[in-house]
Parts: C-alpha cells; structure tokens; sequence
C-alpha cells in the first residue's frame, strides 16, 4: 500500500504536462496503480468472507478509492474511477456474480467514494492529512460515518432490486454499513498517514526507531495471535483477552504517531479477521452474521479512539516543537541584535591583533633592510605575528559559536570560565565604554550543566545593560563587579553597576517582553534571558539601589541537582 | 619619507599601550625607523618613569583600562616637559578624536595604520617638540637676562620698547638724557642685543611667557 501513496505523492507534486485539455499524463501510472491496487484489495476482500453463506467482513476497495480521490485533485477524480471499473470488473466476473449486480455494486463503491471524498473536501480543501484533530474527525465524521452510511443505502436497494441479496433490506444495510465503515477505518487512514509520510520520513528515522518498531509490531502481532487466533483459552477468558494488544496499539500512538497507529490497526484487523475467517477466536461460534457483527464492532471501537489519540499526540507534539523552534529562534534573533550593539568593541578586539601584525612585518621589512640582521630579533618577531593572528582568530571563533543558530545542547559547564569567556567578548567594549570590571570568583563552585551559548547570551546581555546604564557616569566611576558564589547547592553569579538603577517596583517590570529603557532596545533581551535561565532550571532576577546601582543575579543549579 | 635627520637620532618615541603584543610592535617599528624608544604599558607606568631627557614624543593608545589616554594627554600638558602627542585608537570614534584634537594632539591615528602615517605623525611631533623646546629654551634664556636687570634698566627697557626716545625717557624718570644713554647701553648689552629690533622680539617673548615688567 505504502508504494502507492509514495506514487501519488510524486504525481500530486510533478506539474501538468502538454497535451490534450482533458488528458492528463500525469494521473496515468496513478490511475494504473489504483486499478491494480482496487484489483488486489477487491481479492483481499473475497478472501475476507464468512462462509457458507458469503459475507463480507471488511471491503477494502471502496476505502481505497476514497483514500484515492481524498489525495488527488477533484479534476482527477474521473480519471481514477474510470482506472478501477476494469479492476473492478476484473475481480467481480471471476466470482460468478451477475453482470448488473457488479455494475451495480461498482455504481454504490464510486458513490461512496465519492460522498466521502466531496463530503472531505467541503470541510478541508487540498489533499487530506490526518496531522490535526479537526481534519481527523472531519475525515471520521464525513469519510468513514457517514459515506458508507448513505451510500449503503442505494447499495442494498441496488442489490434487493437485483434480486441478488437474502435477507432485509435494513439488514442488508446494517451488513454494508458495517463492513465499509471498518474498511474506511483501517485502509484510508494507512494509506493518507503513508502518502504524508512517505520514503522520506523512513528516511528521516533513526535507526533507534526502526528497532523500536519492530519490537512493537512483534508484540503486537504476538498478542493479536494469542487473543483472535490462537484456541489457546476458552471462550470465557477470552473477552479479556481483547484488550492484550491494547498496549501496543497504545504504544504506537505514543510513540510512532499516526502512521504507526494506522499500521499497527491494521495489522490487529487483518489478524482479527483471518482468525474469524477460519473459525478461530473469540467471535467465532456464532452465526457469520453475529461473528461479522461482533468483530467489525469491536474493531471499530478499537480503531477509532486509536486514531484520534495518535492523531493528537502527534499535533501536540507539533505544537510543542514549534514552539521551541519560535524560541530558539527569538533566542537567536536577540544574540544577533545584541553582537551588534557588540561590532564597536568587536573591531577594536580585532583592530588590536592587526596592528600589531601590521607594525611587526613592517618592522622586519626595515631589520631586514639593514645591513646587520638579528635573528633573535626576528624571531620574536614571527612569535608575535603568530599569537596576534591568533588572539585575532579566538575573537572570529567566539563570534561565530555566537551567531551560530544552533538546538539547546546541555553539556557541563564551569560557572567561572563562563564568565571569563563573556568578559572576554565585550573587552573591547568595556574598554571603549571606560568600564572598570572587578571580578569576585569564588573558587570551586560546583559544576553546571547548561547550554554555553545560550548562558553567555545571559551574562553578555547584564554585562552590556550594565555599561548601558553606567554611560552617563563619570568614567573614573563606572565600575561593574563580576561575582560568582556557591548557592543553594548551584552556583548565583551577580552582575553589580554603578549606574543609576532603577526605581522600586520596576525590578519585576524589567523582565515583561518589549519594555526597555534604551532609545535603541528591543525590550527583548532581559526577557529572553530569563527564560534561557529558567530553561536551565534556574531563577534571574534584579535588585536595586535607586541612584547607587543595580544588581542582575543568575541562580543555576548544580549539574546532578537540575 | 624624510631621511634619518640629526632628530631622529636625538629624539625618543614614548610609547604607551596596554596591548602587549601592540606595544611591542610599534616600539619595534619605531625602532626600525631609527627612534629611541621606550614602552609603557599603562599610564601610570609612564606617569612613575618618566619620558626620560631626550626630546621627543609620546605615542599614546586612547582607549585604556584606568586611566584613559585623554587624562594621561591632560596630565602631560601641565607637566614641566609637555611632550606632543600622537593619539592612536582601535576604535576611532569622532568624539573623542575631536576632544584629543582640540587638547593639542598632533596627530589621531585610527588602528591598524599604516607604518607611513605613524612614522610621519612621529616626524611631525618631533618636529613641534623640537621647536617648543627651541621656544621654551629662547624664553628662559630672555628670562635669566631680564633678572639680572636693575630696577632702573628695567625701566628704561619698558619705555624704549614702547618707542620712546631717551630724551622723553629722561623726562619721565626725572633724570638726564645722558644717564638715560648709559642705562640704556647696559641694558642692552646685558639682554644680549645690539639693536632695537632684536629688542623688541626679546620683549615680545617675554610678553608671552607673561613676565611682569614696571
């Protein structure tokens, strides 16, 4: 099934072709393999019948369709019912079914097809994915209820005026309502979840996943044998045996999403089935109209809360994950905003190392000018071109771990050396800005566990509010003292200034998104800065003393403790 | 470039950088180009040495931790030897270039500059000491003559300065035109004159230095 929809989707994407209006090259191999796909599911069916007298318990060729037509456009819907009344025919003639009966029945698989799809559409255009709770219910409600509901109708009408069918009209109904609904629920869903999943998302998983399904789907085809198939217990321990491959199907919703959920029912259905079929299991025993009864209900109450709780997961999922990437990217919008309030002491930073290059090489163009050469001389000389260049080179390096949009990677972290790699960065600035650093490190701080970009992105976005709010002092007074200590079991390194401060009551303030003091400031950075904190499991917060300074302290836990 | 004049050889280069790699280049380059050159690595550090006796300049980096390169120019020019400045900067912003220029420097060289700009901006202010001092030295020579004037040569100094014939001299002093004549003669042997030209530039000197003549 799944080479189907992996066709579909490259037909879906390729553009139309030249040729006739009404021919399209491109839903020609489509159209060829739903004709064979509708020959292969119109057997799987046959073979899915309750004998003697033959009732059908699952009819996979009208979910087919339905799952054809919910992925293609609606002007290539003609195309793909005409591509499977061959099939269609094909399959039918060979079961001794009269020739009205089987235009007849392929009238009613059109129709059904049809109303589902149109019915689809009408609520989510484009092609159907089961990746929200809205398009699942939609495609519950609309393709697997009420299609095979309305289109049972004219099915047993068509039948009781052949004359074909035993039995009531409303049984007949019952029968195909039944034996479509199930379809819908096990082959639509299968082949919508693989045609948006397709080759690439088997790709995309790690090889970890693939281990994992595979023990799921043992499990699980181990406990759908034991419970359908296997005469291993009697009919009185068997109701509780319906629930064995629950976990596993649980499993699958957690775990491997809606694809997953669609195969592993699919998997429980056919086992179910191939069971009653041979007269295995629980639901054997009974009439053929009970045992098709039973087992399709029960299935289907399976199958669908099944469906809707992989198809959430997976959108919460989706939601979480989102939001990470809009925060991480928020994180890394401000680092940018922030490197360039940074580019003045950066070019000075850079400046330094090439001047130094610049004047040594001329030098030792002049020394090498002269008639006595020093050796000794020059050599230093190279020395210190190589350190410059150097020292020049772990400025770009720093930069560029800055600018590096990259996922959160915790790794052990020493609070100290943090603090030494961010003063590093804004030397130049705080040299420039007339800044007096004083550094109070306490020695053996416990170890951090924490991402190193993002917590410098912390201690660069105080240190540079510090200078920021010391601008207006004398430069013989702005002095920002650095100090780290052991708190609370973490490390609390504190961020104290000379500048003005802030007023009572702001200190919470300072931290809403886009409220800011700067002519230029986003408002962004403190506030981004505590949720880094807090996504290390740590606290951020500001004291001041209104016209003596303020204070930014950053709590972190300890490396085992977070 | 000016070739190696008889400054070069006498004058010394100053430097003062916080960057040890920096500091060592230049005083390297300067060197190179036949300087004297002594390094500091702060301003306090040039502050306790001293520039030394040479004549020359101070090459001073804007930007340091402490004290900052305007103090130390500050500083320099209140000082007894008030050597001219060549500010260089890794981070040439208008403002404090513009301060640095309007306190005397000769010269903003904004980093990495090329060996030809600082090496002309070291000419340049070598230069400019070399003439203050040739100024400063002029004034304290006038200065010493001046002292050893009487009360009465002084006098007499101010009013042939101010075109007055010694006949008017005599009148106002209450004293003969012939004594004014002899007073006259001393005075200007003792400023080391012999006209009234060259009298009236020693005056013009000592008006600058803003010695206070009766």
């Amino acid at each position: 099934m799944d080479s189907h929809s992996t066709d579909w989707r490259a037909a879906a994407l390729s553009g139309p072709r030249p040729g006739p209006a009404w021919f399209e090259r491109q839903w020609v191999m489509p159209a060829l393999l739903l004709a064979v796909g509708y020959y292969l599911a119109a057997r799987l069916g046959f073979a899915f019948t309750l004998q003697p007298h033959p009732i059908s318990t699952l009819w996979p060729p009208n979910a087919l369709l339905l799952a054809a037509l919910l992925l293609a456009p609606a002007r290539a819907w003609w195309w793909l019912l005409a591509a499977a009344l061959p099939a269609h025919l094909l399959a039918e003639l060979q079961s001794g079914v009269p020739s009205a009966m089987v235009l007849a029945w392929f009238a009613s698989n059109c129709s059904e097809a049809l109303i589902g799809a149109a019915l689809v559409r009408a609520f989510v255009p484009g092609r159907l994915r089961l990746d929200s709770f809205r398009n699942a219910g939609v495609f519950l409600l609309c393709g697997a209820l009420a299609a095979p509901l309305l289109s049972s109708f004219l099915d047993a009408a068509l039948v009781k005026l052949i004359g074909w069918g035993h039995g009531e009209y409303l049984e007949l109904v019952r029968m195909r309502v039944f034996a479509n609904v199930l379809a819908e629920l096990t082959v639509a869903p299968l082949i919508l979840t693989w045609a948006a999943f397709g080759l690439a998302g088997l790709r995309r998983a790690p090889p970890r996943r693939y281990l994992e399904a595979v023990a799921l789907f043992a499990g699980l085809l181990a406990a759908s044998l034991v419970a359908f198939d296997l005469p291993l217990v009697d009919a009185n321990t068997a109701p509780a045996l319906f629930y064995a491959p629950l976990p596993f199907l649980l499993w699958a919703a957690v775990r491997l999403g809606a694809v997953g959920t669609a195969s592993a029912l699919a998997l429980v259905v056919v086992v179910t089935i191939w069971g009653a079929v041979n007269g295995l299991g629980p639901f054997s025993g009974g009439t053929p109209q009970e045992t098709a009864r039973d087992m399709q209900l029960f299935l289907t109450a399976v199958a669908v809360p099944m469906l809707l709780l992989a198809v959430v997961l997976e959108e919460r999922g989706r939601a979480t994950r989102d939001a990470r990437e809009q925060r991480l990217q928020l994180t890394h919008l401000s680092r940018v905003a922030m490197l360039g309030e940074l580019s003045g002491g950066i070019a000075h930073e850079l400046n330094q190392p090439l001047t130094a290059i610049l004047s040594n090489a001329q030098a030792a163009q002049r020394f090498l000018a002269s008639p006595e050469v020093d050796r000794e001389e020059l050599a230093e000389i190279l020395r210190d071109i190589i350190a410059a260049d150097q020292r020049a080179g772990e400025v770009i390096r720093r930069l560029r771990a800055l600018f590096v949009r990259g996922e959160t990677q915790f790794q052990p972290l020493d609070a100290n050396e943090l603090v030494r790699e961010a003063l590093g960065i804004v030397h130049g600035d705080l040299i420039t800005r007339a800044v007096e650093v004083v550094p109070q490190l306490a020695a053996g701080l416990p170890a951090l566990a924490g991402d190193r970009v993002e917590l410098q992105q912390v201690m660069l976005n105080l240190i540079l509010n510090a200078c920021e709010a010391m601008s207006g002092a004398e430069p013989g007074s702005r002095s920002l003292t650095v100090r780290s200590r052991t708190a609370e079991g973490g490390v609390q390194v504190s961020f104290i200034d000379r500048g003005p401060g802030f007023p009572a009551g702001q200190h919470e303030k300072l931290f809403e998104p886009f409220y800011t003091t700067k002519p230029q400031g986003l408002g962004l950075g403190l506030s981004i800065s505590r949720s880094i904190v807090l996504a290390h499991g740590g606290r951020l917060w500001g004291s001041a003393t209104p016209g003596r300074g303020a204070s930014f302290h950053i709590y972190l836990p300890a490396r085992g403790a977070a | 470039m000016r070739g190696k004049g008889r400054f070069e050889v006498q004058a010394c280069v100053s430097v003062v950088d916080d960057d040890a790699l920096v500091l060592r280049s230049l005083g390297r380059l300067l060197r190179s180009a036949g300087f004297t050159v002594n390094t500091y690595p702060s301003p306090q550090a040039f502050l306790a040495q001293g520039a030394g006796d040479t004549p020359g300049c101070v090459v001073l980096d804007l930007s340091m931790p402490g004290l900052s390169g305007l103090d130390l120019q500050k500083a320099l020019a209140s000082s007894p030897d008030p050597r001219p400045v060549v500010f260089i900067s890794a981070r040439g912003d208008v403002p404090s270039s513009v301060a640095a220029m309007k306190a005397g420097a000769v010269d903003f060289l904004t980093k990495p500059f090329d060996q030809e700009q600082l090496l002309a901006a070291v000419h340049a202010a070598i230069e400019r000491d070399r003439s203050a001092r040739i100024a400063r030295e002029e004034r304290s020579s006038i200065g010493e003559r001046v002292a050893t004037l009487t009360p009465r040569e002084r006098e007499v100094l101010s009013r042939v300065v101010d075109g007055r014939l010694n006949k008017q001299i005599a009148a106002e002093l209450g004293t003969a035109e012939k004594t004014v004549k002899v007073h006259r003669a001393r005075m200007m042997r003792k400023m080391g004159v012999d006209s009234l030209a060259g009298l009236v530039r020693a005056w013009t000197v000592i008006r600058q230095t803003g010695a206070q003549l009766p």
